[in-house]
Order: structure tokens, then sequence, then C-alpha cells
């Protein structure tokens, strides 16, 4: 995209917001009526749009600079060639993060005026001056760091590398920031014996931003935003190896999808544990929220999750199993016989200590740290041993144990007190609904998903990589990862923007208009869906336009098949 | 094929055995079903890892499988939505309009108010502008503006129509009380103390101090939850005066020494 259609889609979006604004100073300005839509879901698919976009954005640059510093450190310009064509898509993308942004602004003020005008009063400073700013230096910092990539190389590639890191900081810092008014909305600060209104009132920006959900949505947004990066930085290399006519590219982007995959795996990793803390903390700022989300309205909304995240752990480790089979010697690999054993005790085991011992008493870890050990540790003393495929067929085995039991609910009914009975879980049997046993299985997959990266790197040690080679079918699972992980962070988008029931704050301000329900989750899905088919129709026009005229111009050393441990 | 059907051979048997133990054990058919669904989602994933390589191929047949499989997957998200359970919005628009209906209210009030004020404010500005005028030895300006008139905002009352326990019990659900208490058997999942025999535990006056001020007492056996305010101190923000006498009231009404209901300790 040149620079023109750039400033022209930010003047767009200025536009929009200044437009916005103006719109907002009409006294009493009653709010536009969204046809088809209605206002909340108008807003719901742009709001999620310039999430998805902007999520990309920060997410992307943390892996593009690792990457641009293990090129320079290993001296293999298949990583730097990565960084750069990942931001090449990003650099398009920011364009769409601020038009969305601006439309977002727009349609909010457009359909809740008072509402969005309370919030900007409470926010003043974060809207008025520092998100701006920030956004500011992080166009400035983005460009720069895309426009000198060719002239910074060599002895100056410290340099550019350090200019990345900046791009990074001025991005975490941006979505910190603007994670204090999200999380505000959802647990607004609050004092013991004072009503909300009242604290608010004496309430300095700090308390506002320092939240209860503040800290855990940074954290989870953070690590989320790294996974939704690595799947996307997966897809553009499933569509270039697809698009790909000479074996050195199809290398190349063999390579690139394995390590797009690896990103977005590895960050995968901790995103349990993520949404624990972040539901953890809102159940703990108000417990009626913990019901509403997992017995009441919100109930299937997360047997969904459930199906969804086991889809992905599968998808995840096929894709290993299917990276595995293009290393020559693969099946000499074998394993100690303890790491199929733990993968089958781990969710029992787990679900009776944790039972006993609930999350937060550490007491737990006294036993399922040595039984997690136990494959490496004893291992090394105990001489049997099986070959790496039947662990891999044991893993999947569990992960779809795994997926069983996270998705098992207490009843097939979406509001608790309907719970009748027939279908209702046995009483003996209600502890497979229960969070230790949820806890259980979350653990099992990312377990299995390790032992597998264990094999792969064992293989990968003691065989040869063919880059290029790898099984046709992988390319779609890539672009079945990534479409996956986005329509599940659609669904928990809602899941966290709905936790706030009849209300734009939570228990401040209440929502008057006609659309303050729960919807269904079949209507939700439907949006959710065209919001990622959206979504993905940008990018993979992005990826179109950015990367195909490369395509020609030859990379021909960085696709070559290396052996397996190259640096 | 013979490994395709190898694999669905013992895959179905497996759900057959799933179901049978699941029956065996008392589960409901839905649950019996689900079991069969996962031996089912694993024969899929046995049979998936053992096909045979797919040839690469690119160009226009790549875009159509690519544009394909985007329409497969858009379609099974949303059909896999449509699938669960659905809850019904009808069930929870009647509770959240009543909920609201006194803040609403107050809103509609302090708009008027707001209104008002700003009518007081450009009179007072009239006021200045004519002084000004008149010191100013300029015509007389008209003085007789008067904006808003008398009309005060009603104070919002509340409604206490018909019989207290109905209202009480209503305050229940809408609250949704039953999603941490248990009560005639109902709700609970042993968040809160189960209430049956509360009436005989606490006055109506004491049980609404509770509701007000959650940390006022504390049920035997539940330390933790106190110690953690599991209960949310809310309700004195969202509940009307009178509601609150209301389930208070009716809550003082269950008398049942045959359930244990938790005996209340005053903290405050």
């Amino acid at each position: 995209m040149k620079i023109w259609q750039r400033c022209l889609l930010f003047m767009f979006a200025l536009v929009a917001v200044v437009g916005g604004v103006a719109y907002a100073q009409a006294p009493s300005a009653p709010p536009v009526e969204f046809p088809y839509t209605g206002n909340r879901t108008a807003v719901w698919i742009v709001a999620q749009l310039h999430i998805l976009f902007a999520g990309f954005i920060l997410g992307a640059p943390i892996f593009v600079v690792i990457s641009e510093w293990l090129g320079y450190r290993k001296q293999d310009p298949r990583y730097d060639r990565l960084a750069k064509e990942v931001t090449k898509v990003t650099v398009i993308l920011y364009s769409m993060t601020a038009l969305t942004g601006g439309l977002f602004i727009f349609v909010l003020l457009a359909t809740y005026p008072q509402f969005t005008t309370w919030l900007i009063n409470h926010f003043f400073l974060i809207f008025a001056v520092i998100y701006p700013l920030l956004f500011i230096a992080e166009t400035i910092v983005l460009y720069m760091y895309f426009y000198t990539w060719d002239a910074w190389k060599g002895e100056k590639k410290g340099r550019h590398i350090a200019l990345g890191v900046l791009l990074n900081l001025i991005g975490s810092i941006t979505l910190f920031v603007i994670d204090g008014p999200t999380s505000f909305m959802n647990t607004p600060v609050r004092a013991e014996g004072v009503s909300p209104a009242e604290f608010l009132a004496s309430a300095s920006l700090w308390d506002k931003v320092f939240n209860y959900s503040w800290m855990p949505l940074n954290l989870h947004r953070l690590v989320g935003n790294v996974t939704f990066g690595g799947f996307i930085a997966g897809l553009i290399a499933a569509y270039m190896f697809m698009g790909s006519k000479k074996p050195e590219d199809r290398a190349y982007y063999d390579w690139m999808g394995f390590v797009g995959n690896m990103i977005g795996v590895g960050a995968l990793l901790f995103l349990p544990f993520m949404g624990y803390l972040l539901s953890y903390e809102l159940c703990d700022y108000d417990a009626s929220i913990c019901p509403y989300m997992m017995a009441d309205q919100l109930s299937m909304f997360f047997e969904m999750q459930g199906a969804m995240v086991g889809l992905i752990f599968l998808a995840s480790n096929y894709y290993i199993w299917l990276s595995m089979k293009r290393i020559e010697g693969v099946e000499r690999v074998r394993m100690t016989i303890l790491a199929p054993i733990v993968m089958v005790l781990l969710p029992i085991v787990m679900t009776k200590v944790l039972t006993d011992y609930p999350v937060p008493d550490a007491t737990s870890l006294a036993f399922l740290l040595p039984l997690l050990l136990a494959p490496v540790i004893l291992g090394r003393f105990i001489p049997l041993t099986v070959s790496s495929s039947t662990v891999i067929k044991i893993g999947f085995l569990m992960v779809v144990v795994g997926n069983a039991i996270w998705m098992t609910p207490h009843g097939f009914v979406p509001t608790g007190a309907k719970l009748v009975a027939e279908l209702e879980l046995p009483s003996d049997w209600n502890f497979l609904a229960l969070m230790p046993a949820k806890n259980s299985a979350a653990f099992t997959l990312i377990f299995v998903t390790v032992v597998n990266y264990v094999i792969y790197n064992r293989a990968v040690s003691q065989g040869t990589i063919v880059w290029g080679k790898i099984d046709f079918a992988s390319q779609f699972v890539l672009v079945f990862l990534a479409f996956s992980a986005i329509w599940t962070m659609g669904l928990m988008g809602a899941v966290r923007s709905l936790l706030r029931k009849y209300f734009h704050t939570y228990n401040l301000l209440p929502d008057f208009t006609a659309e303050s329900f729960t919807p269904t989750l079949s209507y939700s899905a439907w949006w959710i869906t065209g919001i990622t088919v959206t979504f993905f129709a940008v990018v993979s026009f992005a990826i179109f336009v950015t990367l195909r005229p490369a395509d020609a111009k030859g990379h021909a050393h960085e696709g070559s098949p290396i052996p397996a441990g190259a640096k | 094929m013979g490994n395709v059907i190898k694999k669905s051979i013992v895959g179905i048997v497996i759900g057959g055995i799933l179901f049978g133990a699941t029956n065996a054990l008392g589960f409901p058919l839905v649950f019996q079903l689900l079991f069969f669904g996962y031996a089912m989602l694993g024969t899929v994933v046995f049979i998936i890892l053992d096909l045979p390589p797919l040839k690469p191929f690119g160009g226009v047949k790549a875009a159509g499988a690519l544009i394909a499989f985007y329409v497969i997957l858009s379609a099974a998200y949303v059909a896999g939505g449509a699938v669960w359970p659905q809850f019904d919005p009808e069930d929870e628009k009647g509770k959240i309009d009543k909920i609201l209906k006194p803040k609403r209210e107050q809103y509609e009030a302090g708009k008027v108010e707001v209104l008002l004020q700003r009518a007081k404010a450009l009179d007072e500005k009239t006021k200045e502008l004519t002084a000004r005028l008149q010191a100013l030895g300029a015509a007389q300006a008209p003085a007789d503006q008067k904006a808003g008139g008398g009309a005060a905002p009603s104070a919002t009352t509340a409604a206490s129509s018909g019989d207290l326990a109905k209202l009480g019990e209503e305050q229940w659900q809408l609250q949704e009380c039953y999603n941490c208490h248990k009560l005639n058997g109902e709700g609970g999942k042993k968040r809160g103390p189960e209430l049956d025999n509360i009436g005989s535990l606490l006055t109506a006056q004491e049980i609404a101090e509770k509701i007000l001020d959650p940390k006022s007492y504390k049920a035997e056996g539940f330390e933790k939850e106190y110690e953690k305010g599991k209960m949310p101190d809310k309700y004195k923000d969202l509940m009307e005066p009178g509601d609150v006498q209301a389930l208070a009231g009716w809550l003082a009404g269950y008398k049942n020494a045959s359930v244990n209901t938790p005996k209340p300790i005053k903290m405050k």
C-alpha cells in the first residue's frame, strides 16, 4: 500500500473521530438507531474488528523483534526475512487499526452518546492526551522501524533491534493504558462501605485505572496478542507456501509456518492460566459474576470455548505430528515410558489433588511437581522406553480425554434455575463439572503439547529436516489454527463484555436501552463468525498485496534444505 | 480404506462401551450421547493421523480449496453455536425491566433536574445581562423570563403494591439469590448457606441488615466465604429499601427446622 493510500486511511479515521466528538457536543443529541443490527451489535462489530487488528499490530512486533534478533545472533537470514515480511503486513494492518478505531469511537458516540461522554469525562487525560500521544509515537516508531530495515544492516542492526524493542515498549504501554477504561467498565473502582457512585466521585485517575481486573486483563491480552501474532504468521506462511512455485520458497515458508505455529502454541500454553486469573479476579470482585458465567446465561458460551480450545490443541499437535513426518530418522527417537504414564495419570491425580487442596493452596504442588518431573528425573534410571509415535498417539488420546473433561457440563441448560434431573450430571460424578477437573483438563492439554515438542526437538537433533516436504494438509492446519484462535478470541471477548450484564459500567451506570440483555450463543456465533470472516478477508488481502510481488524477487539462499540443528 | 474401517469399528465399540457404562452409572441420556460423541471425536482424530499425505496444489485450485475451507469452518462454528442449549433472552428481559424501573425513573427525574438547572442558569444569565443593560442606560429588557415552571421532579417512591410475600419472592428471583443459596430444595451449589430455617435464627430486620451489609453476619461453616467477601456488597445500591424489606420479610417466614441452616454470628 502506498503512502498516499495510508494517509487517506488515517485522514478518514481522523474525520471519524473528530466527527464523532463534534456530534457528542450537541446537547442531548438523540442516539442513532442502526438498522438491522441494532446499536449494541453495531458497536460489537466495530469494537471487535478494532480489537482484532489492534491485537495483531501489538502482538506481531513482539515476535518480529525476537525473530530479527535471532536472525542477527544466528546469522540466519530466514529469521530476518520472516520478521520483515510480517512487519510489511503489520504496517498495512496498522492503517486498518486506526481506521476501525476511528469508526469505533464514532459509532460509540452516535449510539451511546451519554455513556461515551461520561466515560471520556472519567478518563479525560487518557482519551485526550496519553492515548493519542502514545498512538502517534507508536506510528512514528513503527514507520521508522519499517523504513530503516534495509538501511540499518550489519553493524547498525543492533540499533534497528533497539528500535523494535522501543516499538514494543510503546505498544505494550498503549495496551495497558487503554485497558484501564476497558477493565473499569467490568470492575469499577470501589471501597467497602461506600457507594460506588460516591467513591468514584473522589477517585483519582490511577484509582480508576488500577481496578480489580486491570492487570489480569493486561496479562491476558498481552499473551493473547502473541498467540494471535504467531498464528497469523503461520497463516501468512500457509498462503505463501500454497502460492510458491520454487522449492526454495516452499522450504522457506514451511519453516516460517513452523516458527509461527511454535510461537502461537508457546504463548497459547499460558493462555488458559491467564484466562483463569482474569475470571478468578472477576469472581473475586463480585461472586455473582461466577454463576452468570459458568452456570447461567453464559454457561453454554464456555461449552463452546471448551470445544474450541480442544480443537485448537488437537490441531496444533496434529501440526507437530505432520512436521515430524518430514524429519528423516524420526523413527529412531524413543522416550521414557514414564512420559505416557504421566500423561494418562495426570487428569486423575490432578483432579483429586486440586479437589483436596484447591487453588491457591500450594500444598497441591507437593504432589503434582514430583509427578510432572518424574519422566525427567526418574526416566534416567528406568531403561524402559517407547517409540515417539506411540507417545504421540497416547498424547492424542489424552487430548481427547482432556477435551471431554473440559466440555462435560454440570447440566445441559443455559440457566441453572431450569436444571432438571434428566439434564444434570449424577451427583457422584459432579466433580467432572467443577474447577479442579477443568484445571486438570487444561493442564493435560498443555503437558501433552510440551511432551510433543520435546519429542520434536529430539527428532531434530537426531535426524535431518527436509524443509518444504511437509504434508500439504499441514497448510490447512495452519489456516484452521489462525481462524479458530481468532474465533475463540471473539467468543471470549463477547463473554467479557457481556459480564457487565445490564450495565454499561458494572453496578454503576445501567444500560436502559431495549438491547440490554444477554444474547443467545447462536446469535453471538453468527456475529463472531461474520467478524472473523471480515477480518480474514482484510488480512488475506493485505498478505496478497504486500507479499505477492516479493515472491518473484527470489530468496534462494534462505530456502535451501538445511540440516537439523543448523544455526 | 481398510484402516479407516478398522478404526471406525474400534471407535464405535468404544463409544458403545462408554454409552453402556454411563447408562449403568445412571447418567441421563444426553450425557450418554455426549460420551459417545467423545469416542467418535477420538475415532476421527485417529483416522486423520494415519491418512496418506495430501499432494501439493496451487493456483486457482488452492484458492478454491481455501475458500471452501473457510466456508466449511464458518458453517461449522455457526452450527456449533446453535447446537448447544440456548438461553432465552425473554427470561431476562422482564427481570431487567423490573430491576431497572426505579433507576430509570431516577434517571429520567435526573434529566429533568439537569434541564431545570440549565434553565435556571440561563435565567441567571438573563438577569445579569438585563442588569448590565440597565446600568448602561439601555432599553429595559424583559424581566419576566422564567424558565422551567414550577414542576418539581416527583420523588421516586418504592411502589409496594401487592402482598409483601409475593414481592419478596420476586426479589429472590430478580436478584438471582438462588445462584448461591438453596431454598425449598432448589438452587445453591454451596456458595452460600441453605436458608429454609433462616426465619428461626434471624428477624426480618436482621436479614435486611445482612443483605445491605454482608459483613454484618457470618454463617457458621462459611468462614472462608465470609473472609473473601463472597456475598456481594452491592444490594444497598442496587435494591430499593422497600424491596430489601420485602425480601427480608419473605425470608423471615422460612422456619423449617428440618433443614440445617447454619447459625449466623453477629460480626458488626
